[in-house]
């Protein structure tokens, strides 16, 4: 049974002009154990998607869904404390842009010691619980790879560098021990020996503690470096999604061949200077979102049918949302 | 054949002066380089080595402490601003932010055209629309402003402020970093076709080293301002000589290369 399971996830916003789709089915699953990566541009709902699994949305936004499951329970019918429950202890989010989720008002220590639950400490006086939270503080940190744990307690989050700032929040995330790690552009802005620190430690919690990591971002390089299984989204569709080695190899939708294509790296038959590939245009606003597929203005393959939104289709596991795929000419 | 941009033993000391004494808090150690026309050079390091600053002493921000910058093998003296801000131009990292929200892209447009040139008002609306329409956007787009554009038209209007002056050398500094992978491909490619076009001279600073080992040509690899090493883009990534660059490819190619 997967972890996270989610289908046919729709958020409808209230705008100015009417209710506009935010998200317009979503399928995402998590197994155990597994690292998925949620790949996707800005303004894709990527965020979005995270904000709705942690219940983490306004009221008066519509979230309707097939089937959004933790573990077998509906996490869309349950009361808000279960769910809160749920989110407290057995998921965690990493949120984008440590320097302005963290609490600028407050040291680290005492945001850390905030998030550690009662559960894991001791019954006893207040200064020995105290004393437990900084103990339980610092093994995490040490286990993020910050060093330097007395600095960093004490200090505010401006006086830190970004990606000690970035590890702490991902020590904090991980106190309370969760099943899923939900990191939302982990490695942003980040030079490239400081990502890999953070993916390794990743990788490493990934193996050691079988911890689930759902990796949202749109650095393609970090996340065939870390994930097992790729969805790509476009404006709040689905677009493909599959083992990331298949996806990497043959990819069958459009889009994805386009996201793979503009990272160069991947590439080594190209000439150096070569022009990029690249798709026309930018991403729609949510205002002016075309019907059916809504990579339709942009694609290079688009035909008639394509103002129909296209069905789900899959081949083995890789499932696919086009009406003509690459690869895979009509018969 | 006089290289288009020679650099000379630049250096550069900040320092501070607290109660007594001389604190020294940062150098650039003499870097020197040249750069010939139609040529990329990226520049590349950690944070904090020193790679925005150098940019800056190009384009004039900061006045170096010594050496000097030669253009077409005449010094550029800090005193003569117009000759050195035609020549070389900057992009800046976040195209949002360095474009004023109060003003049309017309009139942002023409601020450099006015300061630097002395065309009168219609040439000068000519050579907006002309640059516009070279970097794939639409003449009408002068009434626009900031926020009607998307994040790509953004990045093209940083661009078109750049080139308007009709440049030698253009110095960006991180341009893709805070874009999507689809506009930045976009975005290479317009830089790239202007260069081919234009015979401008590129020298850009990024992290992004799939992107530096596919648009530059030499590569310049600083650490706590020194240079520590240069050379070909191929040699630099297939036979890094320092530590310090061995650790940044072998990061890079971590990254790409997976075993499994």
């Amino acid at each position: 049974m997967p972890l996270l399971d989610i289908k046919n996830l729709t958020l409808e916003i209230d705008t100015a002009l009417g209710w506009v789709k935010a998200l317009d089915k979503i399928n995402l699953s998590i197994d155990s154990k597994e690292v998925r990566a949620l790949v996707g541009e800005s303004g894709s709902g990527k965020s979005l998607i995270v904000k709705s699994i942690v219940g983490a949305l306004p009221d008066r936004w519509r979230v309707t869904a097939d089937r959004m499951n933790w573990k077998g329970r509906d996490l869309l019918s349950m009361s808000d404390t279960q769910r809160r429950n749920i989110t407290r202890n057995e998921m965690s989010v990493v949120l984008q842009n440590p320097t302005t989720t963290l609490d600028p008002s407050a040291t680290l220590g005492e945001q850390i010691g905030e998030s550690i639950p009662d559960s894991m400490l001791d019954k006893g006086w207040f200064w020995q619980r105290r004393a437990q939270r900084h103990t339980i503080a610092m093994q995490q940190l040490h286990k993020v790879g910050i060093r330097n744990h007395e600095l960093c307690l004490s200090s505010y989050p401006h006086q830190l560098p970004d990606d000690v700032c970035q590890k702490f929040a991902i020590a904090m995330a991980l106190v309370s021990d969760p099943k899923l790690l939900i990191a939302d552009n982990p490695t942003m802005g980040m030079e490239t020996t400081t990502k890999i620190q953070v993916l390794r430690l990743l990788a490493k919690l990934n193996k050691t503690r079988g911890l689930s990591i759902l990796f949202v971002s749109h650095d393609l390089l970090a996340i065939s470096a870390m994930a097992d299984t790729m969805t790509v989204l476009y404006c709040g569709q689905t677009v493909e999604s599959g083992r990331m080695s298949q996806i990497k190899r043959r990819p069958l939708h459009p889009y994805t061949q386009a996201l793979l294509d503009s990272a160069p790296s991947f590439r080594r038959d190209l000439p150096p200077k070569a022009a990029l590939s690249c798709l026309e245009g930018t991403i729609p606003t949510l205002q002016h979102l075309p019907i059916g597929c809504r990579l339709g203005p942009r694609c290079p393959r688009a035909q008639k049918d394509c103002v129909k939104m296209p069905a789900v289709r899959r081949i083995h596991d890789h499932h696919y949302a086009c009406h003509f795929p690459l690869h895979r000419d009509k018969p | 054949m006089t290289p288009l941009l020679t650099v000379n033993n630049l250096t550069y000391c900040k320092k501070v002066r607290p109660w007594l004494g001389k604190k020294e808090i940062f150098r650039l150690a003499p870097v020197s380089f040249e750069l010939k026309a139609g040529e990329t050079m990226a520049i590349m390091g950690e944070n904090g080595s020193g790679k925005s600053l150098l940019a800056k002493l190009l384009v004039g921000v900061e006045r170096p402490s010594g050496g000097n910058i030669l253009l077409n093998g005449e010094a550029l003296s800090h005193s003569n601003k117009q000759q050195r801000f035609r020549a070389i131009r900057m992009i800046f990292q976040h195209s949002k932010e360095s474009l004023n929200p109060a003003l049309t892209l017309g009139s942002l447009l023409e601020e450099p055209l006015i300061l630097n040139t002395d065309l009168d008002a219609p040439s000068r609306k000519k050579k907006i629309e002309l640059t516009l329409t070279q970097v794939g956007m639409l003449p009408e787009h002068q009434y626009f402003y900031r926020h009607m554009l998307s994040e790509g038209q953004r990045q093209r209007v940083a661009v078109a402020r750049a080139l308007i002056l009709n440049p030698q050398i253009i110095v960006a500094d991180e341009p893709f970093a805070a874009l999507d992978p689809s506009v930045r491909s976009q975005t290479v490619n317009l830089l790239m076709k202007l260069q081919r076009d234009l015979g401008l001279g590129f020298i850009f600073i990024s992290h992004n080293l799939g992107i530096v080992r596919h648009i530059s040509d030499r590569i310049l690899v600083l650490a706590d301002g020194n240079v520590v090493e240069s050379g070909k883009t191929d040699v630099i990534f297939n036979w890094p000589k320092s530590e310090y660059t061995q650790r940044l490819i072998q990061a890079y190619q971590a990254l790409i290369t997976r075993d499994d």
